[in-house]
């Protein structure tokens, strides 16, 4: 019993310190003072000076943006990549799963350097010196980082499914892109789904990508595009979070709470909405 | 003719997406690793990181901190996974949800809310450089050890355990010869998370050590930032070579543990 | 039509691109509403020519016809057959209505298209003609089709094309079926499976069994002209398939359309078809009733792979004479002066008779109770003889045995390769023929595996482990795989015999060299070898090919 009080305790002691720093900031969000450790009273000010500062909101947007377009377009080419790659033969198969490896082992910093040095050199070699740096080259970062993961979440969703299903479908008059889309897509949704939400992850949080590839555009207009990370890493550079930034944080935290309760919810109850649809069908044939 | 479709040509996109990103710019970078910058093949950027004692002092210091790194993240993960994952209560997964959940919020504000409150609670970065970054360190990857760790020892065979207290071991020697061996595959899969990303952080060491300690992405980051393409490749270069040893060292754990994973599909 | 068959198989051969021969030249026409079973053992092309019919695989060569056309490049999804997959191949994410009502739902249905006067429409059929061209540069591009062939099939194509759009045919729009037509039809697709309660469960909450009827209903509410079953019993057990049997027998009965069953269950075929095509390495062996391929096999390989068979070699010593088992028998079979034969006998076939009566005796040897007889196993000499008989003889006496001449298969020898039908594993995995141990390959029998330190053989994938210690095999040696050694004491002979018999064959000789117990190796060589020459022969491991007897899961630990 002791042994399981400690043990337990050990637990909490570390996780809340994993808590502290996120706690503190959301604690002093609530009051306008310039430092955390002083209290000038609750308020709400900083809130409102949050929603008023044109430079987070813009950086809010464009990693907003970029989170969605780079999760989409890595989705469907991660899935595709893992359909397909799951019909090829042996050898096509062991080499696509390599390259698909690199992005996942190799560090991020490398990844990002080797599109900045491809990038120039294209644009001097190819454009006359252009630069090439746009909302385009971020996106073809954030998707190189991200479409891996989705891969490798639809992959074993694939071998899973009992292979014959397919071939079932098309038996029952599917044509080949029809029998893909009615039996196995549905198979490994799940897959997508949660290879999807790692890409919006991976996209929200980075940095070193988003930095080394970005260029004039989305938001930003004709400056560098500006994510949290990048506008974040411009300030603390320079001093503390700036108080504005702090009830970001707390944004961010019950946004992220408010989705793993609703994931883990929507987990648990999976079996339960499968009934009711169940029960809708039965409205409709009656 | 539609039945010239075949599943597999739904791949082909992504392989070229895939050459194009991924392959493409790696010959770029090994390019540009052993050219100067006139385009001329030399070994400039080599000769210069080999006789440059800063760069060299920069790998070591790296190496040490990520050794160090994914040592204490082992030290204080493993525990944590292993009671959890014992843990008959349904709640050990809310547990392990709730320590991966801050790596689900800005990774850049995090470290700097870090940086703040050290320095209010006085570890300061200017004046404890290393202390500060390896808090920093520790804080941002131990979610990155313990989730691995956790999901190995779910896996734990039950069987075996009770085999070796039959088998008269005591309980140091049941976690010794039996618990530490099976999780094995889980440690280095921990550890793979650990030491590459260190070597290479940028953010972590530039904010809490207010840009006094430079780790091996700091120093491809400058370069980059200084427009030295040709060394910040041939750094590149080192980085990928490491990456490579270090998969080749780790792929016979990982491999079994692979396997392991396939049957049970 | 000129005959009355849905499907031909003509010369159809498939080659994978790893050039494995799996079909070889299969010629097969089935008759409207015939219950047809390729049966044969894993590996023998069954389970290919079903999907080669089904349209999951097109044939390399040759042509299947539908109703007399041509389908043999047609994809699945535009056949009328329908197929029940070996594991059932439900859809999980649908329930059962949904998934018996898939088919259904992607049905079109012709209607005349008619203008606002009420009269038909008639139109040039683009759509036809788009088929005929895809269908013509199919064949174009066929590397196997011979050139002449090829170019009768691709004039006649085009002058099909010129003729339709010379001439405007009725034009159809195409409608779903209404929910309510999918319902009735659900609905009594339900009621022939037996199912009628279970339309909104999940998949997987079905049995095996009731997934099983789910799969039968899936392709049989299509209403297709075949019904394609690909082992569809092998995953229920033993009672449950035997149940099924009976009411599949009873359900081709009454939807009166043709069915293609696969499966290496040679009772399975016997009970449940009109016709069965046994088959080996892509071959077929014999087509004909069960009770024709029962009583009349072929060869050695049906007869031992259908029913249980006693096979001997013989010689043929005078008209209707054969001699095995060291007695004269008189059969009904005709077959030239001294020709070596196999002769094949039912235990069934043999009876127990008075002494004086007797042919053959033997000792008793062995004895099981096998519910409704007794089998027996008599040692003859060396030789052991299956009898079974409802009569009850003590273990240890002798047995008075007679043949009557029909109960005699008596078969062409096939010259191709020896098979040793008695041949069993010993525990230094090695394959004991003759009562002889010869190296093998152990691992042949479980494909992609590997053998352990223990000697028991591992699966690719480790889930499982074999010992075939002592496990009943067929063993085939290729008559150019034997070595002959002329020195009978060199310790490389695996065996030692007597050259009983030699042919000159063009520009080889072969032999037959017979054993102290009467087992026959046949071989060829370049060599001239006198009668009653004494020599050894051995078989490099890699040459002797193994077959289970039995199912391979017996034999897993």
């Amino acid at each position: 019993m002791v042994k399981k009080i400690l043990s337990y305790s050990y637990i909490y002691i570390l996780l809340l310190l994993m808590y502290v720093p996120i706690l503190v900031l959301i604690v002093f969000s609530f009051t306008n003072a310039t430092y955390i450790g002083t209290w000038n009273g609750f308020s709400f000010d900083l809130y409102v000076a949050l929603f008023e500062s044109e430079e987070i909101m813009i950086a809010v947007g464009n990693t907003l943006i970029i989170a969605v377009i780079s999760a989409v377009c890595s989705t469907i080419l991660g899935t595709l990549g893992a359909v397909g790659g799951h019909y090829l033969k042996r050898k096509s198969k062991a080499a696509l799963e390599n390259i698909n490896q690199i992005p996942v082992v190799n560090a991020e910093i490398v990844m990002a350097l080797s599109l900045v040095v491809m990038f120039v050199f294209i644009g001097n070699m190819i454009f006359g010196g252009a630069n090439l740096f746009s909302f385009w080259t971020l996106l073809a970062g954030h998707i190189v980082i991200s479409a891996p993961f989705v891969y490798l979440n639809v992959k074993p969703k694939l071998q899973q499914m009992d292979p014959s299903l397919y071939e079932a479908a098309l038996d029952l008059g599917c044509a080949p892109r029809k029998a893909l889309y009615k039996v196995v897509v549905p198979q490994i949704l799940p897959g997508i789904f949660s290879g999807f939400m790692l890409a919006i992850t991976l996209s929200l949080d980075d940095f070193i990508v988003t930095a080394f590839t970005r260029g004039s555009g989305l938001l930003s207009g004709a400056n560098n595009i500006e994510t949290i990370s990048t506008l974040v890493q411009a300030k603390i550079k320079k001093g503390p979070i700036p108080p504005e930034m702090r009830p970001l944080t707390t944004i961010i935290f019950i946004v992220v709470l408010l989705v793993v309760i609703g994931i883990t919810i929507y987990r648990n109850k999976g079996a339960k909405h499968k009934s009711l649809a169940r029960q809708k069908f039965r409205a409709r044939k009656e | 003719m539609r039945f010239r479709f075949q599943r597999k040509y739904l791949c082909i996109p992504y392989f070229l997406f895939l050459i194009l990103f991924v392959i493409i710019p790696i010959f770029f970078i090994v390019f540009y690793a052993f050219t100067d910058g006139s385009g001329q093949f030399s070994f400039d950027s080599v000769v210069e990181f080999f006789t440059t004692t800063n760069k060299i002092n920069v790998l070591i210091q790296s190496l040490l901190f990520s050794t160090l790194n994914t040592i204490i993240c082992l030290l204080l993960g493993y525990p944590v996974a292993y009671i959890l994952a014992s843990s008959k209560l349904k709640s050990s997964y809310v547990i392990v949800l709730l320590f991966v959940m801050p790596m689900w919020i800005n990774f850049v504000l995090r470290t700097g809310a870090t940086r703040d409150v050290l320095t209010w609670i006085g570890i300061n970065g200017g004046t404890n450089p290393y202390l500060a970054t390896m808090i920093g360190l520790v804080y941002n990857y131990l979610p990155f050890v313990i989730l691995p760790l956790y999901t190995t020892m779910l896996k734990l065979d039950k069987s075996q355990i009770e085999a070796a207290i039959d088998l008269g071991c005591n309980r140091v020697q049941v976690f010794t010869k039996s618990i530490v061996p099976q999780t094995i595959p889980g440690v280095v899969a921990a550890a793979q998370m650990v030491f590459m990303p260190t070597m290479s952080s940028y953010v972590i060491p530039e904010t809490l050590s207010e840009g006094k300690i430079v780790l091996f992405g700091n120093s491809i980051y400058l370069g980059f930032a200084n427009n030295q393409w040709n060394s910040s490749s041939f750094m590149a270069v080192i980085m990928l070579l490491i990456i490579g040893i270090t998969m080749l060292i780790t792929r016979n754990f990982t491999e079994k543990d692979n396997s392991k994973e396939e049957t049970k599909w | 039509m000129e005959n009355n068959y849905i499907i031909e198989l003509k010369n159809v051969s498939k080659i994978f691109d790893d050039d494995t021969i799996a079909v070889d030249n299969f010629n097969l026409y089935v008759r409207k509403g015939e219950f047809i079973t390729f049966l044969g053992p894993s590996g023998c092309g069954k389970s290919t020519t079903l999907r080669m019919i089904a349209g999951f695989e097109f044939p390399s060569k040759g042509e299947i016809l539908l109703n007399g056309r041509d389908i043999s490049n047609l994809p699945p999804n535009k056949r009328p057959i329908n197929m029940v997959f070996q594991r059932y191949a439900l859809f999980p994410h649908l329930d059962v209505y949904d998934n018996i009502a898939f088919g259904l739902r992607l049905k079109r249905i012709p209607v005349p298209k008619k203008d606002k006067e009420g009269n038909l429409v008639l139109k040039i059929d683009h759509k036809k003609i788009r088929e005929l061209k895809r269908e013509y540069s199919l064949i174009k591009r066929n590397r196997h089709l011979e050139e002449d062939v090829k170019e009768a099939k691709l004039n006649e194509i085009e002058k099909k094309i010129e003729q339709i759009k010379s001439t405007p045919t009725q034009s159809y729009s195409y409608t779903k079926l209404s929910n309510k037509e999918i319902d009735k039809k659900v609905a009594r697709a339900l009621k022939i499976v037996d199912l009628e309660a279970l339309e909104d469960r999940d998949i997987s909450t079905l049995s095996g069994g009731q997934q099983q009827r789910v799969a039968i209903a899936r392709a049989i509410v299509n209403e297709p002209e075949i019904l394609l079953l690909d082992e569809p019993l092998g995953a229920l057990d033993l009672k449950m398939r035997k149940d099924m049997q009976l009411e599949l027998k009873e359900m081709h009965q009454k939807l009166g359309i043709t069915f293609i069953y696969v499966t290496h269950d040679q009772e399975e075929a016997l009970t449940m078809s009109d016709t069965i095509v046994v088959m080996k390495d892509g071959v077929i062996q014999q087509i004909g009733t069960p009770k024709m391929i029962y009583d009349e096999p072929k060869n050695a390989f049906v007869a031992d792979f259908i029913g249980e068979s006693n096979i001997y070699n013989g010689t043929m010593i005078a008209d209707k004479k054969v001699r095995f088992l060291d007695y004269n028998f008189v059969c009904l079979d005709d077959y030239p002066l001294n020709e070596k034969v196999d002769v094949v006998v039912r235990p069934e076939d043999i009876h127990f008779v008075k002494e004086e009566k007797a042919m053959i005796k033997g000792v008793i040897a062995n004895k099981i109770f096998k519910g409704m007889n007794y089998q027996y196993t008599i040692m003859i000499g060396k030789t052991e003889v299956m009898v079974k008989s409802t009569a009850s003889y003590e273990v240890g006496s002798t047995a008075n045995l007679s043949i009557n001449p029909d109960g005699i298969h008596i078969m062409k020898k096939d010259f191709t390769t020896n098979v040793y039908t008695d041949a069993w594993v010993n525990k230094n995995n090695e394959v004991m023929i003759d009562d002889k141990p010869f190296a093998c390959e152990i691992t042949q029998l479980v494909p992609d595996s590997t053998l352990d330190e223990d000697g028991n053989v591992v699966s690719k994938d480790g889930k499982h482990k074999y010992n075939f210690n002592d496990a009943d095999v067929v063993a085939e040696i290729a008559l150019d795989k034997i070595d002959v050694i002329d020195n009978i004491d060199s310790e490389e002979c695996e065996a030692i015999g007597e050259i009983v018999d030699s042919i000159y064959v063009g520009d080889h000789y072969r032999y037959i060299l017979r054993t102290e117990n009467e087992e026959d190796f046949v071989f060829v060589s370049p060599y001239s070898y006198n009668l009653n020459d004494k020599l050894g022969i051995s078989v490099k491991k890699e040459d002797i090919k193994l077959r289970l007897k039995k199912e391979v899961n017996e034999y897993e630990i």
